[in-house]
């Protein structure tokens, strides 16, 4: 499977939310990263169709999803962002109703759904009602609705979104066991969601494309500018004045700041292994500071 | 398509809040039409008198077809009776054992308001319905002369509907005068589908399933059909229980259902109806065109609700988008403005004023009975509401997620 995104453009009120973007998806994770607002679920939602594109074509193995109009579907598989559903419905009938509308037949459907819920780990709550199960579950369930059609493609948007830790690891673990052999789109502005199961990173701002790599690629791309600099009570004020700084720690030597520059910001910076989160701060914080 | 109405209908209809508010309605309903009996009816105990059983015994003998003999005896009995009250010095006491009642004024009441004048009505219907005939038939020869075709078609279907009118039955007419003049279950009735149809639309976009659904394949356009036609099936069932409440709720009350098999214009408001069917079949009639007009009104709703993203703005719009619909029928019903009347979808609901008197359009030159255009009309109104529901859900869909 083979996913091209050629040249795609939409324009609200006249301000681009995504310009002349191009990009190319095989089979693997792929983490839609950027701030609030740099176009990501513009991109999803051209993607699946519910908004259409000023310009550009999404092509599926060289072939415009648009000319497979509605089987376009039934090779995608769909989570959005803050996911309800409907909170009188027990988890094993949500699931069937989504069977019903992704046009899968009822055994098969059935089947499905069970797998599907003993690999979310979620057969115990299959009769429970979707409003009395808490955010992480409710997630589950949706990554699960989003699998019943065996989509070649998995789009998931901010889904780790209010979830605790534990549930977030959990849900990170669950997109890669259900990432073999398909393209799983993950769009995020949580570093860490991705940072460890990307096979690839796609770095969004204002809509533009800056970086696709892996995030390993990303980070070398950095190397030698991200700095361990070590600040007192007298020097902090002027370093965060100046300095764009991905984290901040105090213990009893000092301040140790984390600080991305193009060049040593001081005498005695030391200069350390740079990470996603540093990536992403370096091309998207530009004229961010303290 | 089945199995998506069937979980449309679990989504939005079977629900204990709204079959508890249905069967609260329900209730409220039955007190409401026990409560228009206890204030009208001569028969209840309320209005002051103990006619019940009397009047029972009086129909016995002077129910059914009006014959001479009935008349005479009936007012040998009432001609008396009137003579000793018109000067109004007849004896005022409440036990006098030579009456049916215990006072003659009572008695005089009884018959008058129970069986003289509605016997006279019924009897006076044949002369006045071939008053009719003989007017309109007039009116043919001298537009004929003017060469006005409108007005020659008018007055022949005129002539043609009121032809061999007769009211031949004297029977008890009091329950259906009373059930076709009710309007208080379809109040109720609105009241529930604006409750229950605002959520249709509104509840997707509550739960971001909206944009869920049009990434499945039956998550569209094919959704927003199921969406529609539960909302009617529901519609239809919540009326139907309704009508079927009010039919059982007046014929028991009442305790008759005498006047079933009469003609309509046997009750006196409908003297000039246009339609000359049953009592029993103006009921079906009746209750089939409030159902349309319910109907449409609900695709009103769900057309308002599409454009809102909860549920307090569409309602309180529906609300106040109903008091307008019963302001202009108010405003026009017994006004000569036939065409606003008619475009009013609720004028099928309070459909008695389309079938009590003989008012045309002009379709086309042609003259038609008000009451067909009026549910062309409605008919339009309903498939203009359902074009713009589809267009409008999905392009709402996309616009907020733009």
């Amino acid at each position: 499977m083979k996913v091209t995104f050629k040249d795609i453009s939409k324009q609200y009120k006249g301000k681009y939310a995504l310009e002349n973007f191009n990009s190319e998806l095989e089979n693997g994770i792929y983490g839609l990263l950027g701030a609030n607002g740099a176009g990501k679920t513009t991109l999803i939602n051209i993607f699946v169709g519910i908004l259409k594109s000023d310009k550009g074509q999404v092509l599926i193995n060289d072939v415009d999803v648009r000319s497979l109009g509605i089987e376009f579907l039934s090779h995608i598989g769909y989570l959005q962002q803050y996911p309800q559903f409907y909170k009188n419905f027990k988890v094993m009938d949500f699931l069937r109703y989504m069977c019903v509308l992704k046009d899968i037949p009822k055994e098969q459907g059935e089947k499905r759904a069970k797998e599907l819920l003993e690999i979310v780990n979620l057969s115990d709550a299959s009769t429970k009602k979707i409003g009395a199960l808490s955010g992480g579950m409710r997630q589950r369930v949706g990554i699960a609705q989003a699998m019943l059609n065996d989509p070649d493609i998995l789009i998931l948007d901010e889904p780790t979104a209010g979830l605790d830790p534990q549930e977030r690891i959990r849900f990170r673990n669950l997109i890669t066991k259900f990432s073999e052999n398909r393209i799983v789109l993950l769009a995020t502005h949580i570093v860490s969601d991705i940072e460890y199961i990307a096979n690839q990173v796609i770095l969004l701002k204002d809509g533009q494309l800056l970086k696709q790599d892996s995030p390993q690629a990303l980070a070398r791309g950095i190397e030698g500018k991200v700095w361990n600099v070590t600040a007192t009570e007298n020097t902090i004020e002027e370093k965060l004045k100046h300095l764009k700084i991905s984290n901040m720690m105090r213990n009893q030597d000092g301040i140790h700041l984390r600080v991305i520059n193009d060049e040593k910001p001081d005498a005695h910076a030391v200069n350390i292994q740079p990470n996603l989160e540093d990536v992403f701060l370096y091309y998207s914080g530009d004229g961010e500071r303290w | 398509m089945v199995k998506l109405l069937l979980f449309e209908c679990r989504k939005h209809f079977l629900k204990k809040s709204i079959v508890t508010v249905i069967l609260l309605f329900s209730v409220l309903n039955v007190v409401k039409i026990y409560s228009v009996y206890d204030q009208t009816s001569l028969l209840s105990k309320s209005t002051g008198s103990d006619w019940n059983d009397l009047y029972w015994e009086m129909y016995e003998e002077f129910g059914g077809t009006i014959t001479k003999e009935k008349i005479d005896k009936l007012m040998s009995i009432y001609g008396p009776l009137d003579k000793q009250t018109a000067d109004k010095t007849a004896s005022t006491a409440i036990d006098n054992p030579n009456t049916y009642t215990g006072n003659v004024y009572n008695d005089t009441y009884f018959f008058r308001w129970n069986f003289v004048n509605p016997m006279e009505y019924a009897y006076m219907y044949r002369s006045y319905a071939n008053d009719v005939v003989t007017a309109a038939k007039e009116n043919l020869t001298f537009f004929e002369s003017l060469g006005n075709q409108y007005e020659y078609k008018k007055n022949a279907a005129i002539a043609d509907r009121y032809i061999g009118r007769v009211i031949s039955d004297f029977s008890y007419t009091e329950m259906y005068e009373n059930y076709i003049h009710y309007d208080f279950s379809a109040f109720l009735v609105i009241l529930i589908c604006m409750y229950v149809l605002i959520n249709v639309f509104v509840s997707e976009k509550e739960t971001e399933m909206d944009v869920l659904l049009l990434t499945t394949k039956a998550g569209g356009t094919k959704t927003v059909i199921a969406k529609i036609m539960t909302s009617a099936i529901f519609v239809c069932i919540v009326c139907f229980w309704f009508w079927l409440i009010d039919f059982a709720a007046f014929s028991t009350i009442f305790g008759s259902l005498e006047a079933t098999s009469s003609p309509l214009y046997v009750i006196e408001n409908f003297a000039n109806s246009s339609i000359g069917i049953s009592l029993g079949e103006y009921v079906v009639l009746s209750d089939l065109l409030k159902t349309a007009g319910i109907l449409v009104l609900s695709l009103v709703f769900l057309l308002i609700s599409t454009l809102f993203k909860n549920a307090l703005f569409p309602f309180i719009i529906s609300l106040f988008t109903t008091f307008g619909f019963i302001y202009m029928q108010e405003l026009y019903m017994g006004s000569g403005h036939i065409l606003l009347k008619i475009l009013n979808p609720f004028a099928l609901v309070v459909n008695r004023e389309l079938f009590r008197k003989t008012e045309f359009v002009s379709l086309f030159g042609y003259p038609v009975i008000s009451y067909v255009p009026a549910f062309l009309f409605a008919a339009a109104w309903g498939t203009l509401c359902i074009l713009s529901i589809v267009i409008l859900i999905r392009k709402n869909t996309v616009n907020r997620k733009g």
